[in-house]
């Protein structure tokens, strides 16, 4: 027995323009669509920031909305050998209670545990935040920390990307229009690495990034740092390792002076990326710190 | 262009076949087109959690969610919270605390609880809090519905 219901009713503070939908349930359906419809497709999956953009005043509405969140294989973590997998469909709430990533890159779980609230983290993804390449999306600066590639499939086959070389400029990717990401994949890190993700936020909860750092430290037996990853999140326009930084602290002794030092030379690089601006006062100090705190979480870890 | 996608969704455990207008939101649809009004229409860019509803059994932002997307799907309500005449437990408890105050932010408040008791009957308060940490209460009324959520009458 259905309730049938028949009138359709349109309203709403903010209305969307009408477009296409479509639901696929396997790769080839949705790889079909995407090179019919090409750049004038958008695909949504978790739907947390397009529905938002799609109702700002003058947003510019594509002829068909693509929904890949049926296609079950999109969905899941798992290990590969050396490897651990995200599914681009893999939500926030997955990667906050995952045992895996708790295991092998609690930075990640750290990252999205502070992504919006738990409505927003239940439907948001990861391919989503990846794709969506806003300069303060929390899960990038840990998955470049964790040198992780993209793979990407269209009509035509599949291909990889390293993340770091994905971003082209905030808001832009060089995935093409016919192109879906599919996983996220990342190389272990050594089993005595520790891993962590600090943020500034302007409030506790649902709050977006102002300044972020993604860092990995590996401290080898006998006490010297053997490898460290240092990635500010919306510090730069897109993201990178800050080597200069990483560098001062490979073949040390962790302290807090080190670290305070690896972050000055991140506030340095920065500033010489990003000129001096408005924000640059508040934000050189702070990113300093904000590394210093950081690699003093790994290093208690 | 189609105006129209059909959906069939299980909706406070009744099954419906719609019509969605793809340019909707879940919340249009449950307010408008179902007349089920106590899921509250707040900022609609996700960050007041008054439109908050259950889709199987995950709190969700339904101004975030298209209409289309729910295909398949079980939603739960404010509207399917009590049972009859018999309220939940949870609605119980915040009459007993005196946690709801303008009251408009009650039902996603409630539904957020839900999520969260239905998946642990003794929730910690860190854990309550963060619960409803995507729920505003403009009176500041939290700390009662902190209080009602961690005293739900045992039944």
């Amino acid at each position: 027995m259905y309730i049938r219901v028949v009138s359709v009713f349109i309203r709403g503070k903010y209305s969307m323009r009408l477009f296409e939908f479509y639901s696929p349930r396997t790769f080839d359906e949705a790889t079909a669509l995407l090179s019919q419809y090409g750049a004038d497709a958008k695909i949504i999956a978790g739907g947390t920031d397009l529905l938002i953009e799609l109702r700002k005043p003058g947003a510019k509405t594509p002829k068909a909305i693509i929904d890949i969140s049926k296609i079950s294989e999109l969905t899941g973590i798992r290990e590969e050998g050396d490897l651990v997998v995200l599914n681009a469909l893999t939500t926030h709430s997955d990667i906050l209670r995952s045992q895996t990533l708790q295991k092998h890159a609690s930075l990640l779980c750290s990252a999205a545990s502070t992504i919006g609230s738990p409505q927003i983290r239940n439907r948001g993804t990861v391919g989503g935040n990846i794709m969506n390449a806003a300069t303060c999306a929390d899960m990038v600066p840990p998955l470049i920390a964790l040198d992780a590639q993209v793979t990407l499939k269209s009509r035509g086959g599949t291909r990889t990307s390293s993340l770091s070389e994905f971003f082209v400029k905030p808001y832009v990717t060089s995935a093409r229009p016919d192109e879906i990401l599919i996983d996220i994949r990342f190389p272990k890190p050594p089993a005595a690495a520790s891993s962590s993700f600090v943020k500034l936020g302007r409030r506790n909860a649902v709050s977006i990034s102002r300044l972020s750092v993604a860092a990995i430290l590996h401290v080898e037996k006998n006490a010297l740092v053997k490898e460290a990853r240092i990635v500010p999140g919306s510090a730069f326009p897109t993201w990178q390792r800050v080597m200069e930084a990483e560098s001062i602290l490979v073949g040390k002794k962790p302290s807090r002076e080190l670290f305070a030092e690896a972050g000055k030379k991140v506030a340095e690089v920065m500033i010489s990326i990003t000129g001096r601006r408005w924000s640059t006062e508040y934000k050189e100090p702070v990113i300093a710190v904000l590394v210093r705190r950081a690699l003093e979480a790994c290093w208690d870890n | 262009m189609r105006e129209s996608v059909g959906i069939i969704a299980t909706i406070n455990k009744k099954k419906y076949e719609i019509e969605v207008a793809p340019n909707t939101t879940l919340l249009d649809v449950l307010r408008d087109q179902l007349g089920l009004t106590g899921t509250k229409r707040g900022c609609e860019i996700g960050e007041c959690g008054a439109c908050t509803v259950l889709i199987d059994g995950q709190a969700v932002n339904s101004c975030l969610v298209l209409a289309a997307q729910i295909d398949g799907h079980e939603i739960v309500t404010i509207e399917g919270l009590a049972d009859g005449n018999t309220l939940h437990p949870l609605q119980e408890s915040f009459l007993d605390h005196d946690a709801v105050h303008c009251g408009f932010c009650t039902p996603g408040m409630l539904m957020s609880a839900k999520a969260l008791v239905d998946g642990d009957i003794d929730p910690s308060e860190e854990e309550i809090r963060i619960a409803i940490s995507g729920n505003l209460c403009r009176c500041s009324g939290y700390q009662q519905i902190v209080d009602a959520v961690k005293e739900i009458p045992k039944k």
